[in-house]
């Protein structure tokens, strides 16, 4: 079907987000939650744009409304732009440290905070792209804790988790660079738990740790596996398996 | 009248309500029951649960109820047992000390129902509250209870009854008044099985308490309600979300739902028809955020109690990605009526676009504070004034909020307005889940809107950016304001903040979280010019924008005050004029509850 965003025709599939239409075709939607492995959050807001469908206009989250008709999409009007550059600045004077939000204070033009309480010091921003990352791999170790203005992602209690694998992809995933990640000589500390690092067979070099290989092993039912390879080696690995298979298909000719 | 025969009839109602149980009605249900069995006469006792002042009048209670001749007495206490007995039921006297004092007539009436209270009020939802004892099957049945359930199980098709709940224009009464026929409808063309039904009984709004009464005083008229739109919709499991600080809500409930199953209401083959339902209760954590329909089928599921996008209808996905038809006490206890009496019946009640009666708690600054049921279109002015029966005391209206904490304060000006969903909506307020809060000339409109965002501040899920930061900085304005740190610019900035949060939150809290401010800053802009450039609270409420003095011409110098003052801040000789000195003052009010006179006055104004 045909959707027409800021006056030009696209071609969008039934049930298709907004953002991944526009991204597809280069019209530029800010987000700050939206990761495209974890689509449809709807949590930033920043993603916000006016749609006119059946002749009724309303303003929605373009990350998470799924195109069911040939619908009208406005993604800059100066509405749009006003609020988003309301919830830039409200982000701002609560995480001032965070780099990415700066950014984006320079970008919508908004002068340094007077009038609010600039009080937390902390680059979180809550998007919830590290909480629902942990809920996908299967594991939700952490979650958000507290309601409102005291919300927070933690681990239960704030102890270390008892079901934390050590993965990462909580950190990997967060836009804002706020969850820390340590490693040195064989440890890896990330949620106040410390991790044992396994290394590549291969190349030796520490990548995994050992909660996470069990993980995997028991997820994905490779009991009887032992290999232990990191992503560059197993991508080598493949490489040169293509390359033995290709060889044997075209011989190469002297 | 046969006088054997009225003899048989009589029965005895003690309202048996949160607040008339903890005015001790319990011991006089015990002590006239006692009373009447040892006189062996053939009176009925029962214990009539009667939330808490649904008739308005639980401050008066306990509550005493003589049938047939309704005669109406209030601030029953034990002590009135042998008298209420001796004169009122064997002898059909009326004991005129307990009777019911009605304001608007100035005089005291007979029975309630012919109070001013009482007449303009139209019970449907309300209909069974404090007639019956909620943990007897049988009196629901004798007045008509499952005969709803048995006609469309007997006589109609899923189909028949969503159309007559279509025609019949009920909207639902939890706050959105999204059309209930139409919710049933997309939920029933939903080829996907199991579905699910949804009764939302987690009232979270301050001050209101439609529902609870409903739960507590007539819990099968809504258990009725959730079979005939389970049978409609095609559902064989429902759930019943209660707010855990109802507990005698919880408790009438469970109890309905055992009897209702022992009488083969619920469970397998109802009435050998070949439906099948079952019900379970589910108790709410206590986060106003999970009244929420979406946050509430997370609740249930065990998650967060977060709410989600609704691009998707929870008719479509909702309780376990199943679909889902969740409507509120309120709407499921008018279902049963709307079967019995018909779409046509029911429809000519109310205003064009709402259909009905509605339930409000009417609280605050009135005379008679209590629950309500009027059809919809009434006037405000007639709520307030005929069945409130105006502002208590001296003060002078000034302002009514509706629809919880995100509903808005509309004016005197607006008094004549018609209640019903649309126009609440139009002047920036709404309908909510029925909350009306009546407040006088003594109120501050600044601290009413920062009372709400504190409200909201906490009850906000902090989910989406808008609603978690936007209420937090709106509210950080409002301390200033009323702690006299306003901006000129902060009025402009608090509808800004406004803007963003009301169209870009994700869920219905955060989009009419800024209604309080938007509202107040319509109708009451001067009093934010007033603490703003002035520094003065016109009413004088915002401690640090007032001060206390005493009138030297009311004064006669008991020097009560002095007494008082817990800063020693007042001085003055007996016999003479009192000073206060504006410096020790903390403005705790003592002095001006303590004198008699009324010689201690509050400027709404900082000192010069």
């Amino acid at each position: 079907m045909k959707v027409m965003i800021d006056g030009k025709k696209y071609d969008a599939e039934y049930g298709e987000y907004i953002l991944n239409v526009a991204r597809r075709n280069a019209v530029n939607i800010p987000a700050l939650c939206h990761s495209d492995a974890l689509p449809g959050q709807g949590n930033c807001r920043m993603c916000i744009v006016e749609i006119v469908d059946k002749g009724r206009k309303s303003i929605v989250a373009s990350c998470a409304y799924p195109i069911t008709g040939e619908i009208e999409i406005v993604t800059n009007s100066e509405r749009i732009y006003r609020i988003r550059k309301t919830i830039v600045r409200l982000l701002s004077a609560s995480a001032p440290d965070n780099e990415y939000i700066n950014r984006l204070r320079k970008e919508y033009d908004i002068p340094p905070e007077t009038r609010f309480k600039v009080d937390r010091d902390g680059k979180c921003i809550l998007c919830g792209l590290c909480v629902r990352a942990c809920d996908e791999i299967g594991v939700s170790a952490i979650s958000t804790v507290n309601r409102g203005t005291t919300k927070r992602v933690s681990t239960p209690f704030d102890e270390p988790s008892t079901v934390c694998i050590g993965c990462g992809a909580c950190a990997y995933i967060c836009p804002t660079g706020t969850i820390e990640v340590n490693e040195d000589e064989g440890r890896r500390v990330i949620w106040n738990k410390t991790f044992e690092l396994l290394k590549c067979s291969e190349c030796g070099e520490y990548f995994i740790t050992r909660e996470q290989y069990e993980y995997i092993k028991k997820r994905y039912d490779l009991a009887d596996t032992n290999e232990l390879l990191c992503d560059k080696c197993k991508k080598k690995g493949i490489g040169d398996k293509l390359t033995n298979v290709l060889h044997n298909v075209i011989p190469v000719q002297k | 009248m046969n006088i054997f025969k009225r003899k048989v009839k009589k029965t005895v109602l003690v309202c048996c309500g949160t607040g008339c149980l903890a005015n001790n009605s319990f011991e006089i249900y015990k002590g006239l029951k006692k009373k009447i069995e040892d006189l062996a006469v053939n009176v009925k006792v029962r214990p009539v649960v009667k939330a808490t002042g649904c008739n308005g009048l639980c401050e008066k209670g306990p509550i005493v109820t003589i049938l047939p001749d309704d005669v109406f007495y209030c601030g029953v206490k034990v002590t009135d047992v042998d008298e209420i007995v001796e004169n009122t039921v064997l002898n059909n006297k009326v004991i005129e000390r307990l009777l019911y004092f009605d304001s608007a007539k100035g005089k005291k009436v007979r029975s309630h129902k012919q109070s001013e209270f009482y007449r303009k009020q139209l019970k449907i939802a309300l209909r069974n509250i404090g007639q019956i004892d909620p943990g007897n099957i049988d009196d629901y049945i004798e007045r008509g209870g499952y005969s709803a359930l048995r006609k469309v199980l007997f006589k109609m098709s899923p189909k028949g009854v969503i159309s007559e709940v279509e025609r019949s224009g009920l909207r639902g009464r939890g706050g959105a008044g999204f059309p209930a026929g139409l919710k049933w409808r997309q939920c029933a063309e939903m080829d996907n099985f199991p579905k699910y039904v949804v009764c939302n009984g987690d009232e979270g709004d301050p001050g209101a308490f439609m529902d609870r009464s409903i739960m507590e005083g007539d819990p099968h008229s809504i258990l009725e309600g959730i079979l005939i739109g389970a049978y409609a919709v095609g559902s064989e499991k429902g759930f019943i979300y209660i707010r855990d600080e109802y507990s005698l809500a919880i408790k009438n409930m469970t109890k309905a739902i055992e009897k209702a199953a022992e009488r083969g209401f619920l469970g397998q083959n109802i009435m050998g028809k070949g439906f099948s339902f079952d019900i379970e209760i589910v108790r709410g954590g206590g986060a106003f955020v999970c009244g929420e329909s979406t946050a509430l089928m997370a609740s249930i599921e065990g998650r967060v109690g977060e709410p989600r996008i609704k691009y998707i209808h929870s008719t479509e996905k909702g309780l376990w990605g199943q679909p889902t038809v969740l409507n509120n006490v309120e709407t499921w206890a008018n279902i049963p009526v709307i079967i019995n009496k018909g779409a046509g019946w029911f429809s000519r009640i109310g205003s064009k676009g709402s259909r009905g009666t509605k339930v409000f708690s009417l609280v605050g600054k009135v005379r008679n504070t209590g629950l309500i049921e009027v059809p919809m279109g009434i006037t405000l002015r007639e709520i307030i004034f005929d069945i409130g029966g105006g502002i208590i005391g001296s003060g002078k209206f000034k302002a009514v909020q509706t629809g919880g904490p995100s509903g808005g304060c509309i004016p005197e000006s607006l008094l004549g307005l018609g209640v019903d969903f649309d126009s609440l909506n139009e002047v920036g307020a709404m309908m909510g889940s029925g909350g009306m809060i009546v407040m006088d000339e003594n109120t501050c409109m600044v601290e009413v809107a920062r009372y709400y965002l504190k409200f909201l501040s906490e009850e906000s899920c902090g989910k989406c950016i808008p609603c978690r930061e936007g209420i937090k900085r709106m509210l950080e304005i409002l301390e200033d304001m009323c702690t006299g740190k306003g901006r000129e610019e902060d009025i402009e900035l608090l509808l800004e903040i406004s803007e963003t949060v009301k169209e870009a939150s994700l869920c219905g809290l955060g989009k009419t979280a800024p209604n309080p401010v938007i509202t107040t800053i319509k109708y009451f802009r001067d009093e934010y010019l007033a603490h703003i450039k002035d520094r003065r609270c016109p009413a004088g409420i915002c401690r640090e924008l007032t001060v206390y003095y005493i009138d030297r011409d009311v004064c006669r110098g008991c020097g009560l005050c002095r007494k008082g003052c817990p800063t020693e801040a007042i001085s003055g000789e007996i016999g003479s004029r009192f000073t206060i000195d504006t410096s020790k003052c903390i403005k705790c009010g003592s002095c001006k509850e303590i004198c008699r006179l009324n010689a201690v006055k509050v400027l709404g104004g900082a000192a010069e």
